[in-house]
C-alpha cells in the first residue's frame, strides 16, 4: 500500500473511534506526524525493502475468496513464476526496477558493459543539465560502486556470495538502497527536463516540467506514475512490461511496454499505488 | 560502501564543499561546525539591492542521521529575525524544499541559495498573518509543522 492510502485507511478508522474529539489545546499536525511515522515505522519493521522470491501461490494466496482478483493471478501465473516484494515506501517502482535489472545484468555480461558506459557518463549529463556537482557525485560514486559490485562477478570466480547474495544485501541495506533510488530518480528528472517539450504534454495543470521534477521526482517517498517510467526506461535504454493488475473486468493483467515498442528486460506487477517484481517462466 | 555513517560522511564533504565555494554573502561558522558536525549555524548577509540590504542573520542547520535523505532542521536564530511573509517571529521558515520537496539532491549551499532569494523577491517587509498564533501553539522544531506552501511569488 501506498503512503497516501495509508493515511487514507487511518482517517477513515479515526472516523469510527468516538474519543478522537477536537482538542484546540493539543497540536493537531504533531497527531498527524505522529501517527503517519507510526505507520512507516510499521511497514519498515515488518517488509524487508527487497523480499526473497516467493513462489506464485503466496501472491494466490492474498486473495482468498476475492474471485476477480483469484482469475488475474491464475492468468498471471500462465506466464511468471515468482514474484519478489518491494517495501511499499513510495520508492518501489526505483527500487524494484533497480534491483531486477541488476539481477538480470549478473549473468549478461555484454548488456552488463553497455550499461556500465552509460552510468557512468550520466554524472556529466545531469551536471550539464544543472544538477549540482557536489551532490550528483556523492550518489554517482556510491550507484557505481553497487553496479561494479555486479560486475565483478563476470571477471573472477568469486570466492564469497554468490552474485544474487551480495546483491540482496546491498539492497536491503538502507544507505546503499537508497543511494540508489536517488540516483535514479535524478536520472529520471534529468531526461524529463532534457526533453521537456514530449513531456510536458503528461503533467497535468499548470506545472511546468521543471517543477514537476522537484516536487514529484528528486524527492524520495513520492511515488512513481507512467511518467517516471517512460523518462528512466528511455534514460537508460532498458525495457520495462509493467503488468497492471486492478479490479477492472478484463480477466487478464493488461501489460504495458516501456518505452513502447520495446524488449522487455524488466517485469513489474502494479497494484494500485504499489510495484513489486515479476519473474517469467 | 564505507562503513561510516552516510549521513556523517555526506556532512563532511558538503562542509569542505561550502568552505570552498560559499554562496555569496555566506559563510559557515567552521569553528563550532568542525566539532560537531549535526550541527551548522551559518550567517547571511541581506543581500545588496534589496529590503534587508546591510542586515545580518544566522541560520542553524540541524541534521539528523537520515540526512540526506531526510530534510535538515532549519532556523533562524539569534537577535534578527528576518521581518518576511514566510518567516515567523521563532525563526521557523515556510519553505518547501524544506520539508515536503526536499531532495537529498540539495544541500546546504542550495538551502543557502533558495533561503537568500526568498528573502531578495520580497517586496514588503511583514510577518505572516498567522504569526502570533502559530508561534504560540507550534513545536520547537519547525518539521514537525504540517505546512501548507502557498504563494510562491515571495
Amino acid at each position: 500500500m501506498s503512503k497516501k492510502q495509508l493515511s487514507a485507511v487511518f482517517v477513515k478508522m479515526g472516523d469510527k473511534v468516538p474519543t478522537t474529539k477536537y482538542d484546540p489545546n493539543v497540536n493537531q499536525d504533531e497527531l498527524i506526524m505522529k501517527q503517519q511515522r507510526l505507520i512507516e515505522k510499521e511497514i519498515m519493521d515488518s517488509i524487508p525493502l527487497v523480499g526473497d522470491k516467493e513462489d506464485f501461490s503466496s501472491l494466490e494466496g492474498e486473495y482468498d475468496g476475492d474471485d476477480i482478483y483469484k482469475q488475474k493471478v491464475k492468468n498471471l501465473a500462465k506466464n511468471y513464476k515468482y514474484i519478489r516484494r518491494t517495501r511499499p515506501d513510495g520508492n518501489c517502482f526505483f527500487r524494484a526496477f533497480s534491483y531486477a535489472y541488476l539481477e538480470k545484468l549478473i549473468d549478461d555480461r555484454e548488456e552488463f558493459n553497455r550499461f556500465r558506459e552509460l552510468a557512468a557518463k550520466s554524472k556529466e549529463n545531469l551536471v550539464a543539465l544543472g544538477f549540482p556537482q557536489f551532490t550528483v557525485e556523492d550518489f554517482h560514486d556510491t550507484f557505481m560502486e553497487v553496479i561494479d559490485q555486479v560486475g565483478k562477478h563476470h571477471s573472477v570466480l568469486s570466492p564469497g556470495a554468490p552474485a544474487g547474495e551480495d546483491l540482496h544485501k546491498v539492497f536491503n541495506d538502507q544507505g546503499n538502497s537508497d543511494y540508489v533510488v536517488v540516483y535514479l530518480r535524478l536520472i529520471t528528472s534529468g531526461q524529463l527536463q532534457r526533453d521537456s517539450s514530449f513531456y510536458q504534454h503528461f503533467i497535468e495543470g499548470a506545472r511546468s516540467v521543471e517543477d514537476f521534477c522537484h516536487q514529484e521526482v528528486e524527492p524520495m517517498y513520492k511515488e512513481s506514475d507512467h511518467i517516471h517510467i517512460i523518462a528512466l526506461s528511455t534514460a537508460l535504454g532498458v525495457g520495462v512490461r509493467v503488468r497492471y493488475m486492478d479490479r477492472g473486468d478484463s480477466a487478464e493483467v493488461i501489460a504495458h511496454d516501456f518505452p513502447e515498442g520495446s524488449l522487455p528486460q524488466v517485469h513489474l506487477l502494479y497494484r494500485p499505488g504499489h510495484y513489486d517484481i515479476l519473474y517469467p517462466h | 560502501m564505507s562503513s561510516t555513517a552516510p549521513s556523517q560522511r555526506r556532512l563532511q564533504k558538503e562542509l569542505m564543499s561550502f568552505l570552498k565555494e560559499p554562496p555569496p554573502g555566506v559563510t559557515v561558522d567552521s569553528d563550532l561546525t568542525g566539532q560537531d558536525l549535526s550541527v551548522w549555524i551559518v550567517h547571511m548577509d541581506g543581500a545588496p539591492g534589496t529590503l534587508y540590504e546591510g542586515e545580518k542573520f544566522q541560520l542553524q542547520f540541524k541534521f539528523g542521521s537520515k540526512y540526506p535523505f531526510d530534510s535538515p532542521e532549519v532556523t533562524f536564530i539569534g537577535g534578527n529575525i528576518p521581518v518576511h511573509p514566510h518567516v515567523y517571529s521563532n525563526g521557523h521558515i515556510c519553505l518547501s524544499i524544506l520539508t515536503e520537496d526536499w531532495s537529498p539532491a540539495l544541500s546546504v549551499q542550495s538551502v543557502c541559495l533558495s533561503i537568500v532569494s526568498m528573502l531578495s523577491s520580497c517586496k514588503e517587509k511583514r510577518r505572516p498573518p498567522d504569526n502570533s498564533f502559530y508561534v504560540k501553539t507550534c513545536n520547537k522544531n519547525p518539521k514537525k509543522t504540517k505546512w501548507w506552501y502557498h504563494d510562491d511569488s515571495v
